[in-house]
């Protein structure tokens, strides 16, 4: 007899542990609450990468004359229509989930799921019809949502989140936007191009804090290059509605700034309550995270996590990989998840990419190291697109010249990440990443330039003073 | 032409002195070097800067280069045009494409300067290195 699995959540960790699931012979129920993509779908992602689709032909218009385009009359958008078609994608691509759903047997309830015992999903339909789901194993992967602070009077209209952002209501003449990093740097570069004066406030000395230390600091003068206001190692202590329907938000040290709009994006929280998790004694951290080994098990036998709730990595592609492996487990098998390589991107304009250690991180972990450095400027295929700012920076062991880290800003940089993952996925050194040979002329000759840089060895790289 | 009545720094900035105000640029040499200059990086006014210190980057569509300040003191006028057109540099570096004005904390900094005739011998010796 199949197994019966149960997912709880039908994201992109959900979603994907559902069809392997499916592929391996379960018999897959998938309960989900609002629509089958979940937040990356629906509200993250691809909604704002479609945004940014938008934004990025804006400002290709607008430069058009430097590449001897001539437009005629001025360069303006139409908001309902850049929303429409991001809601086509969207609805597209939910649309192509939901039948490979058919065609895997998997079984969708929307309505929302909470596990009653560890055999047992009750799922709650909207018209109040109850469902219970008798389950051999479950899967929960009910993902994370906009963190909020009573400091800002969320209300949808004035004060955001990324959640109301994304479906891009308005343009609004001026926009406060809390929180620098992933999210908060992408909307400014969002909103920004639309037209909208942009201020960041950011309690840490930097933006993309995450981020190795260079690429931070090139995506720091982006901002400032499209006249973005960055204010770094500062909070936000009160938000209040003044008249004329203005927002005006008071930080720490005094400052007042007035704006007509304020998106805050500073974290997500996991969706972890209200699950039946207490009565099923699952454990939980501090965060509201649901606590996992590295199989995706969680401390009750035969319940796994993944995804955003487990609160790892708040990224998709992880959320898909445990989800892959949280289905493996589930049906016998004894795979494991490494987050050693693992690429992230960032979509802001221009974007960073990626994978392996920051310098920093290498540094403070007593690693020797060597790094590699190749700009965008020094390649014929930046200049010929336009496209000339940003670098490759690729980080190796001084004793073994095997590839640590790769970080990537510039155009294509977020596609450009891979080359990097497999390398240190596979072991290679940076002598070998250099002697591979890359196609010209492409943006790529970049991370080639930047292995080669490690010894000195950049053939587009003027010899270093040093 | 490199004008006689103000100071080079090594890095190739200039000074041009009045009182306590310093005005500060970067040399026909440096714009040339750089080629067309696509951004500058300014610091904001009321910034305090150090001599010997970064006071700005600027990106062409060669490089990003530092300008590293000649003397101390603290910003009091930044050339606005520039956020628009930083292609001014490459066409009047000593004139319109001046970068800020500081007033100055130690105006004996000055004197550590180089006049027009050690910076043209100081680029070209180091032209030939």
């Amino acid at each position: 007899m199949a197994l019966k699995l149960t997912i709880i959540g039908a994201g992109p960790g959900g979603y994907v542990a559902a069809i392997r699931a499916a592929q391996k012979g379960a018999q897959v129920t998938i309960v989900e609450d609002d629509e089958v993509g979940g937040t990356c779908l629906n509200r993250g992602c691809i909604p704002t990468k479609t945004l940014i689709a938008s934004a990025e032909a804006l400002e290709h218009a607008r430069r058009a004359s430097e590449f001897g385009v001539e437009i005629s009359g001025e360069v303006g958008y139409n908001l309902a229509k850049i929303r429409e078609r991001k809601d086509k994608v969207v609805s597209l691509q939910v649309k192509g989930i939901r039948s490979l759903f058919k065609s895997w047997g998997i079984t969708l309830i929307i309505g929302r799921g909470s596990i009653l015992s560890p055999d047992v999903v009750r799922a709650v339909q909207r018209d109040g019809a109850t469902q219970d789901i008798k389950s051999g194993k479950i899967i929960i992967a009910t993902g994370s949502k906009p963190a909020r602070m009573p400091v800002f009077p969320f209300d949808g209209e004035s004060v955001l989140t990324s959640d109301d952002a994304v479906q891009m209501k308005s343009v609004p003449k001026s926009l406060l936007i809390v929180g620098a990093g992933v999210i908060g740097c992408e909307f400014a570069f969002i909103y920004r191009a639309f037209g909208a004066e942009v201020t960041m406030v950011e309690m840490l000395p930097q933006a993309l804090s995450t981020e190795d230390d260079e690429i931070s600091a090139i995506i720091e003068r982006e901002l400032k290059k499209a006249k973005i206001r960055l204010l770094t190692n500062v909070k936000v202590e009160k938000t209040e509605r003044i008249a004329d329907g203005m927002m005006l938000s008071k930080l720490a040290d005094g400052r007042e700034i007035k704006t007509e709009k304020i998106l805050v994006s500073i974290g997500r929280s996991m969706n972890s309550k209200n699950i039946g998790l207490e009565a099923l004694g699952v454990r939980t951290g501090t965060r509201g995270e649901i606590m996992v080994n590295d199989k995706m098990e969680t401390n009750v036998p035969g319940v796994y996590a993944i995804g955003d709730v487990v609160g790892t990595m708040m990224l998709a592609h992880v959320a898909s990989h445990q989800g892959l492996v949280a289905a493996e487990n589930a049906l016998g098998g004894d795979v494991r998840m490494d987050y050693t390589v693992i690429p992230a991107g960032i979509f802001t304009m221009p974007e960073a990419g990626s994978v392996g250690l920051r310098e920093k991180q290498a540094l403070e972990n007593g690693l020797k190291i060597k790094v590699g450095r190749f700009a965008y400027r020094g390649l014929g295929k930046a200049h010929a697109m336009g496209e000339i700012t940003g670098m490759v920076k690729v980080i190796s062991d001084q004793e073994t010249d095997k590839v640590l880290g790769v970080h990537i800003c510039g155009a294509h940089a977020t596609d450009m990440i891979h080359e990097g993952a497999l390398a240190i996925q596979r072991g290679v050194t940076a002598t070998e990443l250099g002697s591979l040979i890359h196609a010209h002329p492409t943006l790529s000759e970049a991370v080639m330039e930047a292995a080669e840089d490690v010894h000195g060895m950049a053939i587009h790289a003027p010899k270093s003073s040093s | 032409m490199n004008p006689d009545d103000i100071k080079y720094h090594r890095d190739h900035a200039w000074v041009r002195v009045e009182g306590k105000r310093a005005t500060i640029g970067i040399t026909d040499y440096a714009q040339h070097q750089l080629g067309d200059i696509v951004y500058v990086d300014l610091p904001e006014a009321e910034t305090e800067v150090d001599a010997e210190s970064e006071l700005s980057e600027i990106e062409s569509t060669k490089a990003t280069s530092p300008v590293v300040s000649p003397v101390s003191g603290t910003v009091v006028e930044v050339n606005e045009d520039l956020a628009d057109s930083p292609e001014i540099i490459n066409d009047d570096p000593y004139g319109n494409g001046w970068l800020i004005v500081v007033e100055m904390s130690d105006p004996s900094e000055v004197e550590d300067l180089m006049t027009k005739d050690e910076y043209e011998k100081f680029v070209k010796e180091e032209q030939e290195k």
